[in-house]
């Protein structure tokens, strides 16, 4: 009998990146002149990995996340997101949270998280289930009928968190989601957060501005300069999981930490 | 020394009322002794009395008859008078009403929909930007007797006046509300898979209702103040004509009937576009009054 190994039936598209971007730059045009706000990133994220950009602000993280979610386009290299190429936003591909909670104020939290589900035609049963679910993931069960003015802002971040989740997407983009955030609503939505992606196995690239969160959230952290926007460096972060609290104060975390600051503070 | 209680709003209110009322009916009873203390306009010829108002509105209203008599309900009096008068308060407030809420409804539906398509198309809004100042700058009263030639004596010169004069409020704050969307939701709805005509629908009219709304309570005013000077320049039946026979006939209280009805008419159309404002938009922080 051949032995099976040699045959390797593991799909090409399950062995690639989840996400994967292959020289990818941005140019565009102020007044006649070219701007470069990226510059030949290539970055791979395996399956179920996090990934966490990190880098000063001007540096094209957020540009380049919203090239991955296709609302943007490269003008140069390319994007590809489950193997294949992403050109328009995807649901069913790419979920994405962003910095402001970005909830429509006119829809309950419930509404909110079946939005993705509305627009595709799914039933209202069908809707309901999935955005209970969704809800109950992120900790939020039995808030469903408030409007986002009602709730506070570490709870809207989690609405939010729930309709990227809704369409159980492979990959989630999440855009400095805990930027606005007080610094103890933002350690606990880390946990929160951590916890989700345990729960789910999602992808998760996830732009920030903050060391800490950086380190304390990552598989993997990126770094990235500005003007033009490029990669710097590339971390593993080898600190066990689950993360806690404690370890922020270790000295793996630190000299981590402080790899980053020189790079940030270079460019800056 | 102790303090005195602050006499309640309502006390005040119920005061002035008072107040007012009684210089109406007893005020110009001093013009003979005291002739600079009382303006000329006190004149119940021209302004009426509280007491003749009344009066005048049992008449009109068809609960007496013009000779002092009540109306029995049951003797079939009062369905005699309602028969008989061509334009009794009730058929007058019924036709005016029914008109101001047609007037209405074109007008807004009419002016949010051209807004909303101006407003999210800046070929368009650029094309019309003139026109639309230019017609704008009319007075819209002053077309009412063209109207009025135009559409006849009926009930549709009225709507079509009413129209004319609401259709732009509304369009203006229609045109303002979808100006300013915030830019940010349209993206999240796009990231989101919508199509253009999904954000229109479940981003664009949501976010411009708050605009649309702060447009209503002016319009059903307008609506019904085009209908009123279309009843003036020509009409069969209505508060406005009631008040041209009044006027006619140099009855005062009559008018004063009239323009009475009118503010109490307002008054409920307001508190009803205010209650329904209050219900769609529950989901701005200030409406959450409960």
């Amino acid at each position: 009998m051949q032995p099976l190994a040699n045959i390797t039936p593991i799909k090409p598209a399950a062995r690639a990146g989840a996400v994967q971007l292959g020289g990818v730059g941005l140019v565009y045009k102020t007044s006649g002149q070219d701007v470069v706000a990226v510059s030949d990133v290539s970055i791979e994220v395996k399956p179920g990995r996090f990934a966490v950009l990190v880098g000063p602000s001007g540096c094209g993280k957020s540009s380049l996340l919203m090239m991955m979610a296709g609302l943007r386009h490269q003008t140069s290299g390319a994007i590809s997101i489950n193997g294949a190429p992403i050109e328009v936003p995807d649901p069913d591909r790419v979920g994405v949270v962003f910095q402001e909670p970005s909830l429509f104020p006119w829809l309950t939290a419930e509404e909110n998280v079946e939005f993705p589900l509305t627009l595709r035609g799914v039933s209202k049963q069908e809707r309901r289930a999935k955005a209970e679910e969704a809800l109950q993931l992120v900790g939020l069960d039995g808030f469903g009928k408030r409007h986002p003015h009602e709730l506070s802002g570490g709870m809207k971040q989690r609405v939010s968190i729930a309709r990227g989740l809704v369409q159980d997407p492979p990959v989630l983009l999440m855009d400095e989601p805990f930027a606005a955030l007080d610094e103890q609503t933002r350690m606990t939505m880390g946990d929160e957060l951590l916890r989700i992606w345990a729960a789910t196995g999602k992808t998760i690239v996830f732009v920030t501005h903050s060391l800490t969160e950086a380190v304390y959230l990552a598989d993997e952290v990126i770094v990235m300069s500005a003007r033009p926007g490029r990669i710097v460096d590339r971390l593993e972060v080898a600190l066990p999981r689950p993360r806690t609290f404690e370890m922020l104060s270790g000295d793996a975390f630190g000299s981590l930490r402080d790899r980053i600051w020189r790079h940030i503070r270079k460019s800056a | 020394m102790r303090m005195r209680r602050p006499v309640s709003t309502l006390a005040w209110q119920v005061l002035i009322c008072v107040a007012v009322l009684s210089i109406w009916q007893w005020g110009y009873g001093l013009h003979g002794s005291f002739p600079w203390l009382v303006p000329d306009l006190l004149d119940p010829y021209f302004v009426s009395k509280p007491s003749e108002i009344f009066g005048q509105f049992l008449i009109l209203g068809c609960f007496k008859s013009k000779l002092g008599a009540f109306n029995g309900w049951f003797n079939g009096d009062f369905a005699r008078c309602m028969a008989r008068t061509e334009n009794n308060l009730w058929i007058a407030t019924a036709v005016t009403l029914k008109n101001t809420f047609f007037g209405f409804l074109a007008g807004v539906s009419s002016g949010f929909a051209a807004g909303l398509v101006l407003g999210r198309s800046d070929r368009l809004s650029a094309i019309f930007q003139p026109f639309i100042t230019a017609v704008n700058s009319i007075p819209r009263i002053a077309l009412a007797p063209i109207i009025v030639l135009a559409f006849g004596i009926g009930d549709m010169s009225k709507v079509v006046t009413s129209w004319i004069v609401v259709v732009f409020l509304v369009f203006f704050n229609t045109f303002e509300g979808a100006r300013s969307i915030d830019e940010g939701f349209v993206n999240v709805a796009r990231l989101l898979g919508a199509s253009e005509w999904q954000i229109t629908r479940t981003v664009v009219i949501p976010s411009t209702m708050a605009w649309v709304f702060a447009s209503l309570s002016p319009a059903i005013s307008f609506a019904l103040i085009g209908v009123i000077v279309g009843e003036f320049i020509g009409a069969e039946r209505g508060i406005g004509r009631l008040i041209i026979e009044s006027e006619a006939r140099a009855e005062a209280s009559g008018m004063m009937v009239a323009v009475i009805v009118l503010m109490l008419v307002g008054v409920a159309l307001s508190a009803l576009i205010w209650r329904l404002q209050a219900y769609l938009l529950r989901w701005q922080q200030h409406n959450m009054v409960e």
